[in-house]
């Protein structure tokens, strides 16, 4: 039976990390403070947080790029420091913003990282004509990096990221700057990489939406500490946010409303009331009730679950 | 890591320069260009002064030599330098490769075309100004090149391992290096004419003894003993050396971040 760690294709302790810059004035910035996180084998993970927070510093630290001043780091059960160079074999990384060698062709980079990773003959050509097809790159094969577009850029980042196969794969806002049907597609790729070959993947992002889409769990990561971590659902239930009635009144919103049991706050706007209660479901008939007993007339009436976004505002103010 | 996995990583490193080399307005003149006017500013410079030809081929096979070490040095120091351009430097450490690779397939490409040029000038130094260069014979010719692509090797791991200590403002060193050894190494001069502290620097550096011994097949009394041995010997030093400050300096990228700041 397979032990906890095991279980864990992520298992950071403490982590922390301070740049030094500047030789006559030496600043200080501390990325990380003992950052914690625990992503499990198979899952998809968000890191979020505000710009600044420690996100990249932290995916770098993972991938072996950077070396953490303090903490215990072990991934796919390896420690990120004395064990880097086994641990680049079963890795991978692409980011929002891939850039590659200029005069290369879309082809040749897929194909110089296969060799890098140790594939060559057959295997390398079947293994770069795949991903070529899969990122929908045939077109584009023996186009220069430099002429791509941002899309296809970033499209040729995950092809490269894939061409280890790896067992764990770090995306840095993998879909910045992408058109909204890119960016379906790219999600899409991503959830069919774990769904078919049981890839772990953390990734970054700014898009709560796409967070929500992809992710088993996130962790919000604020000034180089996680601050909390779990399902979506689970964070919306610890903040507390609780559930928005909007609400279509006519008159206008009785006082007594903002005042009602379970009725957190209100606000009016654009001829809608909206009440966030603790639960929407308990709450929802007694309100109507008490409108239909004052003659107010309810023309319309949407139940909504808070939004990842409003628990990354709670937690990032 | 096997002995296949090894050549693959070299392979791919090889096989990327090659690419690029052969795409870059810019890699024809540091091939071409450069070096034949350097060769034949310098023959005409030999006429003009009226030296004998036992001293222009003296200064010719340091023009020479001077090239091809140059066009070698800087395809080494493109291990690192086109992806610092490309701001992709991050991908080529994620890769499960050490430096060797990096710098072993740079050199690879960098002595193809170190040879290239080579036979090019000597070519040229024939018809232009009837100097033999290769009438030392195969093996002296070959272990001259061999030792200017040693030279080569180890001023481009230096190259390398500033610029992932400094990042890009390092950058000048890959061009500006090799005049150092110009200065020192007896380029168009013998060491015996080099002030003291200078003519001291010059014995440190193993071009100077290949220049010396491959000299000696032109009439020139060798201004060394065993020059090779001690060539070799040094550029082993030399060599262990950079590469170990390589190693460093990336250990150090890592810590400070730099690996991250020259990428993406």
């Amino acid at each position: 039976m397979p032990s906890p760690a095991s279980a864990l294709a992520i298992d950071a302790r403490e982590v922390a990390k301070t740049f030094r810059s500047g030789w006559l004035r030496p600043r200080e910035t501390a990325a990380l403070r003992g950052a914690t996180l625990a992503v499990p084998r198979g899952a998809i993970v968000g890191l979020l947080g505000p710009n600044g927070a420690g996100k990249t510093t932290f995916l770098s630290i993972l991938a072996t790029l950077l070396i953490p001043d303090r903490g215990t780091v072990r991934v796919l059960g390896l420690d990120v420091v004395r064990d880097s160079m086994a641990l680049r074999r079963r890795l991978n990384m692409a980011s929002g913003r891939p850039s590659f060698l200029w005069s290369l062709r879309v082809a040749e980079i897929v194909a110089f990282y296969g060799r890098l990773y140790g594939l060559s003959g057959a295997a390398l050509r079947a293994r770069v004509d795949a991903l070529i097809e899969q990122y929908e790159l045939t077109p584009y094969r023996r186009v220069p990096y430099s002429e791509l577009s941002t899309g296809l850029k970033q499209r040729v980042a995950l092809a490269k990221s894939l061409v280890n196969d790896p067992e764990l794969l770090f995306l840095d806002e993998p879909t910045l700057g992408l058109d909204p049907d890119v960016s379906m597609r790219v999600r899409a790729h991503i959830a069919a990489l774990r769904r078919e070959r049981g890839v772990t993947i953390l990734l970054t992002t700014h898009y709560m939406r796409e967070a929500e889409e992809l992710c088993d769990e996130v962790a919000f990561i604020k000034a180089g500490r996680i601050l909390d971590a779990g399902t979506p659902d689970e964070l919306k239930r610890r903040i507390g946010l609780g559930d928005v009635i909007a609400l279509r009144l006519e008159p206008a919103a009785p006082a007594w409303l903002a005042e009602a049991p379970g009725v957190l706050r209100c606000a009016s706007a654009d001829g809608w009331t909206k009440c966030t209660v603790d639960d929407a479901e308990k709450r929802l008939p007694d309100l109507l009730r008490q409108l239909f007993a004052e003659g107010v007339t309810v023309r319309n009436v949407r139940v909504r679950e808070p939004e990842l976004e409003e628990v990354f505002v709670e937690l990032a103010r | 890591m096997s002995w296949r996995a090894d050549l693959l990583a070299v392979w791919a490193v090889v096989v990327r320069n090659a690419l690029m080399a052969s795409r870059n307005v810019f890699f024809f003149f540091e091939l071409l260009f450069w070096p034949i006017v350097g060769v034949v500013s310098i023959g005409l410079m030999t006429k003009f002064l009226g030296i004998t030809p036992a001293q222009a081929s003296f200064v010719l096979i340091g023009t020479i030599a001077l090239s091809v070490v140059n066009v070698c040095q800087l395809e080494v120091a493109y291990a690192v330098l086109m992806d610092v351009w490309s701001k992709s430097i991050k991908h080529q450490f994620l890769a499960p490769i050490g430096i060797r690779h990096l710098t072993v397939g740079s050199w690879v490409v960098g002595m193809v075309r170190g040879s290239l040029l080579f036979t090019l000038l000597a070519v040229l130094a024939w018809w232009a100004f009837d100097f033999r260069v290769l009438a030392a014979g195969g093996g002296a010719v070959g272990l001259f090149l061999f030792g200017c692509f040693l030279n080569a090797w180890i001023v481009g791991v230096f190259v390398c391992a500033l610029i992932t200590l400094f990042g890009n403002r390092a950058e000048a060193f890959a061009w500006a290096s090799v005049n150092l050894v110009l200065v020192l190494a007896g380029i168009y001069y013998p060491v015996s004419v080099l002030p003291e502290p200078a003519a001291t620097l010059a014995r440190a550096i193993p071009l100077t003894y290949f220049l010396d011994a491959y000299r000696s097949h032109f009439g020139f009394a060798s201004e060394f003993a065993a020059p090779i041995a001690t060539g070799l010997a040094l550029s082993v030093v030399y060599a262990v050396v950079a590469h170990l400050a390589f190693y460093a300096s990336v250990q150090r990228a890592r810590r400070t971040g730099l690996l991250l700041k020259m990428s993406e």
